[in-house]
C-alpha cells in the first residue's frame, strides 16, 4: 500500500511539472521596448513541440484518471478497506442514494418501457409481425435500453452530485495528498461503491420491471403465455448474450462508480472550478458509457 | 451526518436498510439467474435428435422445432458432417418427445421474409416413439427458391413489353394503322374507303348500290304485274277456284268417291268378321286334332300290347303244335 501511495504521489506531482514545462516553453514577457541584442536569434518554441507537450499533458490526465480508478477498484476489492467506520460510511451513502432513487428510477424505466412496448406492439401488428414483438421487446428493452437508462440516471442523480463533496473536501492534514490511499478509502471509496451498487440495483429492478410489463402487454393479465414468454426469454438470452449483458452492466456500474470520482480527484489537483470538475466528470463518463455500449452492440450483433 | 453516524441506533438502522437493499439485489439476481437457467432448459430432461439437411442456411442455434405450432425442441448445435451435409443437433424435452414417432417427417421451410421454420409432422401417432439420438433427414422447402425463376420471367416479360411498345414496334404500328383507319373513316368516302382501302373501290360500291336500286324498282313493277295476273278477276286464282270448288269441280267428285270408299270399307269389315269366325272354327279343329293325336298314342300302346299278346299266343301255339316240330331221330 505504501508503494501505491508513493506511486500516486509521484503521479500527483506530474501536473505541476507539466505546468512548469509548459511555462518554460513560453516566451518571456518583454520588459523593454528594445530587447537587448544578442548574437543569436532567440529560440521560440516550435508549434509541433507545443502540440506534443499538450498531447502528453492530455494523455497524462487520462492516465491519472484511469490509474486512480484502478486504485479505487483495488481498494473496493480489498477487505482491509471495509473497516467499521468505512462500512458505516458506505451504508449511509448506499441508503441515501438508493432508497430515494429506487422509486423514481423504477417509475422512469416503467414509463419508458410502456411507451416503447406500445410502439413496438402497434408497429409489429400493423406489419403482421406480431410473433416477433416479444423477442424484439426483450432485446431492445432488457438488453439495451434499461441498463443504459439506469446508468445515466445514476450518473445524473447520484454520481455527479456526490462529486461536490469530493471536490470541495479539504485534507485533514496539510501535507495529506488528495490521492492518499487512506483518504481515498475514507472519502472516495464509499461514493464509488455506492454508485456502483446503485447502478447494479437499479438496472436489475428496472430490467425485471420491463420484462414483467412486456409480458403483460403482449399476453394480457393471464398466466397462459408464461411458457411462450419463458421460451422466448431463453432463446434471446443464449450464453453469449447473457455473458455480454452481464459484462456490460458490470462495466457500466464500475464506470459510473469509479470514473467520476477519479476524474474529480484528478481535476481537484489542478484546482479546477467545481462546476468544471462536475461537467468534465460527466462528459468523461458519458464517453466511456458510449464506448461500452458500442462494444456491447458489436459483440451482440456482429 | 457526522452526528448521525455517532449515534449507534441510527447506525444500526442505516446498516439494516443497507442490508435490505443488498438482500433485494441478491434476491433479484438469484431469481433472474434461476429463471434464465430454467428458460434455457437446464432443469429439463431432454433427448437428442439429429436432423440431416442439405443446406443449413437460416438455421440458428436456439431455433425452435415446432409441432402443430408448438415448440417442442431447440437447436443446440449445427455441424458440417463428413459427407458435406449439415447436421442440426436438437434437444427435445422428454415430455414433448412423445409427439415424435419413427415415421415423423421434418421440414425446413424458408419464408419470403427470410424467416426459417423447422417443423415436425407425425402422420401415425400409433407408431413407435422416436429413440434418443435418432438421425432423420429434413425436407427443405424454400419459398424464395422460385424468386430467380420469377425474376427471369419478369425480365423477359418486361423485355417483350419494351419491344412491343418501342417506336416501330407492334403496338406503335397498330396505332399508326388505327390512326390511318380513323382518318379514312372521317374522309369523304367514309367507312367504305376505310374497309376497302381504296377510294376507287368505294366509288364502285356506290355505283353498284345505285344499280341495285334501279333493279329493285324494276322487280317491284314486275311483281305488280304478276299479282294482277294471278289474283285479278280473270286471273289464275279465280279460275282455279271455279275448277276446284265449282259444280262438277274437283271437290264434289272427291266427296262422292269418299262415300263409295266408305261403303267398300263396310263390306270389307263384314268379310273380315266372317274370316274371324272361320279362324275360331279352325282353332277348335286344331284342338280336336291335338286331342286325337294324344288318343292315338294310347291306342298305339294298346295295339302294341295286343300284338305282344298275339305274339306270345302264336309262340305258345307253335310250342304246343306237335306237327309243327321238326323231329329228327339220329341213330347212333
Amino acid at each position: 500500500m505504501k508503494d501505491l501511495a508513493r506511486l500516486i504521489s509521484h503521479q500527483a506531482t506530474s501536473p505541476e511539472r507539466e505546468h512548469s514545462t509548459v511555462r518554460a516553453l513560453r516566451p518571456e514577457p518583454r520588459t523593454h521596448y528594445h530587447p537587448p541584442m544578442s548574437e543569436t536569434t532567440p529560440t521560440l518554441p516550435e508549434p509541433s513541440r507545443l502540440m506534443r507537450h499538450r498531447a502528453l499533458a492530455w494523455l497524462g490526465v487520462r492516465w491519472r484518471i484511469v490509474h486512480t480508478s484502478a486504485v479505487l477498484l483495488v481498494l473496493a476489492l480489498s477487505p482491509s478497506s471495509y473497516t467499521r467506520s468505512h462500512r458505516d460510511a458506505i451504508a449511509r451513502n448506499l441508503v441515501a442514494a438508493c432508497a430515494r432513487n429506487l422509486l423514481w428510477s423504477s417509475l422512469l424505466s416503467a414509463l419508458i418501457s410502456i411507451v416503447i412496448i406500445r410502439i413496438v406492439l402497434v408497429t409489429s401488428i400493423s406489419y403482421g409481425l406480431s410473433q416477433y414483438a416479444l423477442e424484439m421487446l426483450i432485446r431492445v428493452l432488457v438488453l439495451e435500453l434499461i441498463p443504459l437508462t439506469a446508468v445515466l440516471f445514476v450518473a445524473v442523480r447520484i454520481a455527479v452530485p456526490s462529486l461536490v463533496r469530493t471536490a470541495s473536501s479539504r485534507p485533514e492534514r496539510a501535507d495529506a495528498h488528495p490521492l492518499d490511499p487512506e483518504r481515498l478509502a475514507r472519502e472516495a471509496l464509499p461514493i464509488a461503491i455506492t454508485t456502483t451498487f446503485a447502478v447494479l440495483l437499479l438496472a436489475t429492478v428496472s430490467c425485471v420491471l420491463a420484462a414483467v410489463l412486456a409480458y403483460f402487454s403482449v399476453h394480457g393479465i393471464t398466466a397462459g403465455g408464461l411458457a411462450s414468454f419463458t421460451r422466448t426469454f431463453g432463446r434471446v438470452f443464449d450464453p453469449t448474450v447473457s455473458l455480454l449483458f452481464g459484462l456490460k452492466t458490470l462495466l457500466f456500474a464500475l464506470a459510473a462508480g469509479m470514473l467520476p470520482v477519479a476524474s474529480a480527484l484528478v481535476d481537484r489537483i489542478g484546482a479546477a472550478p467545481r462546476a468544471s470538475v462536475m461537467v468534465q466528470a460527466l462528459v468523461r463518463l458519458l464517453f466511456v458509457i458510449l464506448l461500452i455500449e458500442a462494444a456491447s452492440l458489436v459483440g451482440n450483433y456482429y | 451526518m457526522q452526528d448521525d453516524s455517532s449515534d449507534p441506533r441510527t447506525s444500526a438502522r442505516v446498516a439494516f436498510k443497507a442490508s435490505l437493499l443488498i438482500a433485494l439485489f441478491v434476491a433479484l439476481i438469484g431469481v433472474s439467474v434461476f429463471y434464465l437457467l430454467f428458460a434455457r432448459g437446464l432443469f429439463e430432461e431432454t433427448q437428442t435428435l439429429v436432423l440431416r439437411a442439405e443446406d443449413s442456411e437460416g438455421v440458428t442455434v436456439g431455433m425452435d422445432l415446432t409441432f402443430s405450432g408448438f415448440p417442442i425442441g431447440r437447436v443446440r448445435e449445427i455441424q458440417l458432417a463428413e459427407d458435406g451435409t449439415a447436421h442440426l443437433i436438437l434437444d427435445v424435452p422428454t415430455k414433448d418427445a412423445r409427439w415424435l414417432r419413427t415415421t415423423s417427417v421434418f421440414t425446413l421451410t424458408r419464408g419470403l421474409l427470410g424467416n426459417t421454420n423447422l417443423r415436425a409432422y407425425t402422420g401415425i401417432p400409433e407408431d413407435p416413439p422416436l429413440p434418443d439420438g435418432a438421425e432423420r433427414p429434413v425436407l427443405i422447402g424454400d419459398a424464395t427458391g422460385d424468386i430467380p425463376r420469377m425474376l427471369t420471367e419478369t425480365r423477359e416479360l418486361i423485355a417483350n413489353l419494351t419491344k412491343f411498345t418501342a417506336a416501330g414496334g407492334s403496338l406503335a404500328n397498330s396505332l399508326d394503322h388505327m390512326e390511318k383507319f380513323a382518318g379514312k373513316l372521317a374522309g369523304s368516302n367514309g367507312a367504305l374507303a376505310a374497309l376497302l382501302g381504296d377510294d376507287a373501290a368505294g366509288k364502285k360500291i356506290g355505283a353498284a348500290l345505285d344499280r341495285t336500286n334501279t333493279l329493285i324498282a324494276r322487280v317491284d313493277a314486275l311483281v305488280a304485274k304478276a299479282d294482277a295476273r294471278v289474283f285479278g278477276t280473270e286471273g289464275l286464282a279465280a279460275k282455279a277456284d271455279a275448277q276446284v270448288f265449282g259444280t262438277g269441280g274437283l271437290l264434289p267428285e272427291a266427296r262422292a268417291a269418299i262415300v263409295e270408299l266408305k261403303g267398300g270399307l263396310t263390306d270389307a269389315r263384314e268379310s273380315l268378321r266372317k274370316v274371324d269366325a272361320m279362324l275360331v272354327d279352325a282353332q277348335a279343329i286344331t284342338a280336336n286334332a291335338r286331342e286325337a293325336t294324344s288318343d292315338l298314342g294310347a291306342l298305339r300302346a294298346e295295339v302294341d300290347a295286343n300284338l305282344r299278346k298275339l305274339n306270345r299266343m302264336i309262340d305258345e301255339v307253335n310250342r304246343r303244335w306237335p306237327f309243327a316240330r321238326e323231329v329228327e331221330f339220329k341213330l347212333p
